[in-house]
């Protein structure tokens, strides 16, 4: 069984929602992309505080 | 020469008396009472409670920083406000009680021009038998809502890990300690990081987390939750958050309100009216907020509280608390310049002032307890509150009465939120997340009631380095230093 696949069967509450796959969790810490992430969420991040004063 | 009197030192208070120094010059005074000696970047307490941060890590002392500003720092508490004076005369002034070390106990009547009240909550623990005596933590639970709370947490939680290391199963319960609770995010970082701290320490296998919430649905966040954007599709929050506790294996018990606590057990009722019992060898527990129940008096001593001041001890603005049912509820009850609509000398910033209504849709069990979260005013909103209610006190201090005053509405203004789900520089996770705006307005964005471009959520150690720089941008920011006021709010 895959990883993600065997939360879904610990508990009923559990089945009704998604988990991450493996690549889908690789990505999190993956620090190329993390950084690509990290560059627009700032920007993003700044539009909203901009939008907010 | 005029005086301006800011009650609390928090992120709204300090925001407040530190740009009105700034802008006013040696002109004008400005007054900070507040009853702490340090200041404290409470979002990163969160840390401080699973030992990866120390207390003077996420505080430092008022007082220097303050000296360099040209503030009249009181390190004391508000009893009661005098707007119109007393029989002695017609200014207006607030009475402290010192809690200074060496001063404390001693009052002092502190009159006043304009005065801004950012005093924060009063952490309610007493309204939940057995969470602790009115403003006191009890001894059955922990918390992480004051750096001291955090690190007695801290030292709990290493307890229960060596009792794991021993072979001991435990069991942690994460979440509020009653049905009218905010800042679950800040039991949402709790959870997550625990679990990443047990994860670290080889023993996660030998505990069961469950979260207890007042909110209807995982998510809720006290905002009625958020529709963002995630892959490609507008998803709720529900299935967000929800994936989040699956993933971890972490349980879940919703529309919850703690009735009472004991050693080692919490007895709940739910939505539905059921009640039921959870046992735990660890909790953490955040209490309701109150306002700190200042009370208020005319010239000739009566109380006239009730017209400042809300029932629940927060300071009545500019919102429109008539909105009646939740069908009637609009973006533009919410206040705009948070100045009391009796005097207007008076204003309030931060958790200070008394919202509307909530923001969650309201509900309570058939037994008619109220469960629902109530709105989180902490953090983001606070800062602008806090600098938008400083530029109108400004304004009225040199350009007279009539001055325009500026606004800042919560149903206009957008909050980054970043959730620390495990700390490490490589192996961190945070779940960063804007939305905008705080209040829902279904008439400009119906459907979602906010703006999907700007409302968006996803996990990642991109999320932990933000939260990391945001610890040291804020607290750099609060110090005054160099460029202090390029850092935005």
């Amino acid at each position: 069984m895959k990883k993600e696949e065997i939360n879904f069967d610990k508990r009923d509450q559990f089945t009704l929602t998604m988990i991450p796959g493996s690549f889908a969790r690789k990505m999190r810490t993956c620090l190329i992309w993390q950084f690509i992430r990290f560059v627009i969420i700032n920007l993003k991040m700044i539009i909203v505080v901009g939008k907010s004063h | 020469m005029a005086r301006l009197v800011v009650l609390g030192g928090g992120v709204a208070g300090h925001t407040t008396a530190t740009f009105a120094a700034k802008w006013l010059g040696s002109g004008h005074e400005v007054v900070v009472v507040t009853p702490n000696a340090k200041w404290n970047w409470i979002p990163s307490n969160i840390w401080v409670g699973v030992g990866q941060m120390t207390k003077e890590e996420v505080t430092f002392d008022l007082a220097p920083v303050y000296a360099k500003a040209g503030i009249n720092y009181k390190q004391a508490k508000a009893v009661s406000l005098n707007p119109n004076g007393n029989e002695s005369g017609d200014k207006s002034f607030v009475t402290i009680e010192y809690t200074e070390v060496g001063k404390e106990g001693q009052s002092e009547n502190v009159e006043y021009d304009y005065i801004v009240n950012a005093t924060g909550p009063k952490l309610n623990f007493g309204a939940t038998p057995g969470l602790g005596e009115g403003s006191q933590m009890g001894e059955h639970t922990v918390s992480v809502c004051t750096a001291d709370h955090a690190v007695h947490a801290s030292h709990e939680l290493e307890k229960a890990i060596d009792k794991m290391k021993n072979g001991e199963r435990q069991k942690f319960l994460i979440g509020t300690g009653h049905g009218m609770c905010t800042c679950q995010g800040a039991a949402f970082e709790y959870i997550f990081n625990i679990e990443h701290e047990l994860n670290k320490a080889g023993v996660r296998d030998m505990a069961d987390i469950k979260w207890i919430s007042n909110e209807s649905f995982l998510g809720d966040f006290g905002m009625g939750g958020l529709h963002m954007k995630v892959g490609g599709y507008v998803v709720s929050s529900k299935l967000f958050a929800e994936s989040l506790f699956a993933e971890r294996s972490i349980e879940w018990l919703i529309g919850a309100h703690t009735s009472k606590v004991e050693a080692g057990k919490v007895e709940y009722e739910l939505l539905d009216g059921s009640k039921g019992e959870e046992e735990f060898d660890f909790a953490m527990l955040i209490p309701p907020f109150a306002g700190v129940g200042i009370k208020a008096y005319d010239k000739d001593g009566s109380d006239i509280t009730d017209t400042i001041f809300a029932p629940n001890g927060f300071m009545k603005v500019d919102a429109n608390y008539a909105a009646g049912a939740y069908e009637n509820w609009k973006a533009s009850d919410w206040p705009r310049t948070y100045q009391n609509p009796t005097y207007s000398n008076m204003f309030a910033a931060g958790i200070a002032f008394a919202p509307p209504h909530i923001i969650s849709k309201p509900m309570s069990s058939p037994n008619g307890t109220p469960i629902n979260p109530t709105p989180p005013r902490t953090g983001m909103p606070s800062g602008i509150i806090g600098k938008a209610v400083a530029h109108s006190v400004v304004a009225l201090m040199t350009q007279g009465e009539n001055a325009h005053l500026h606004e800042a509405s919560m149903a206009e203004m957008g909050a980054a939120c970043v959730a620390s789900a495990g700390k490490g520089v490589f192996t961190g996770t945070a779940a960063a997340m804007t939305v905008y705006p705080v209040v829902p307005d279904f008439e400009k964005y119906p459907g979602t009631g906010r703006d999907t471009d700007y409302t968006f959520g996803e996990i990642g150690l991109a999320g932990h380095w933000i939260k990391h720089i945001l610890h040291f941008l804020f607290i750099y920011k609060a110090k005054l230093k160099a460029g202090w006021t390029l850092i935005p709010e």
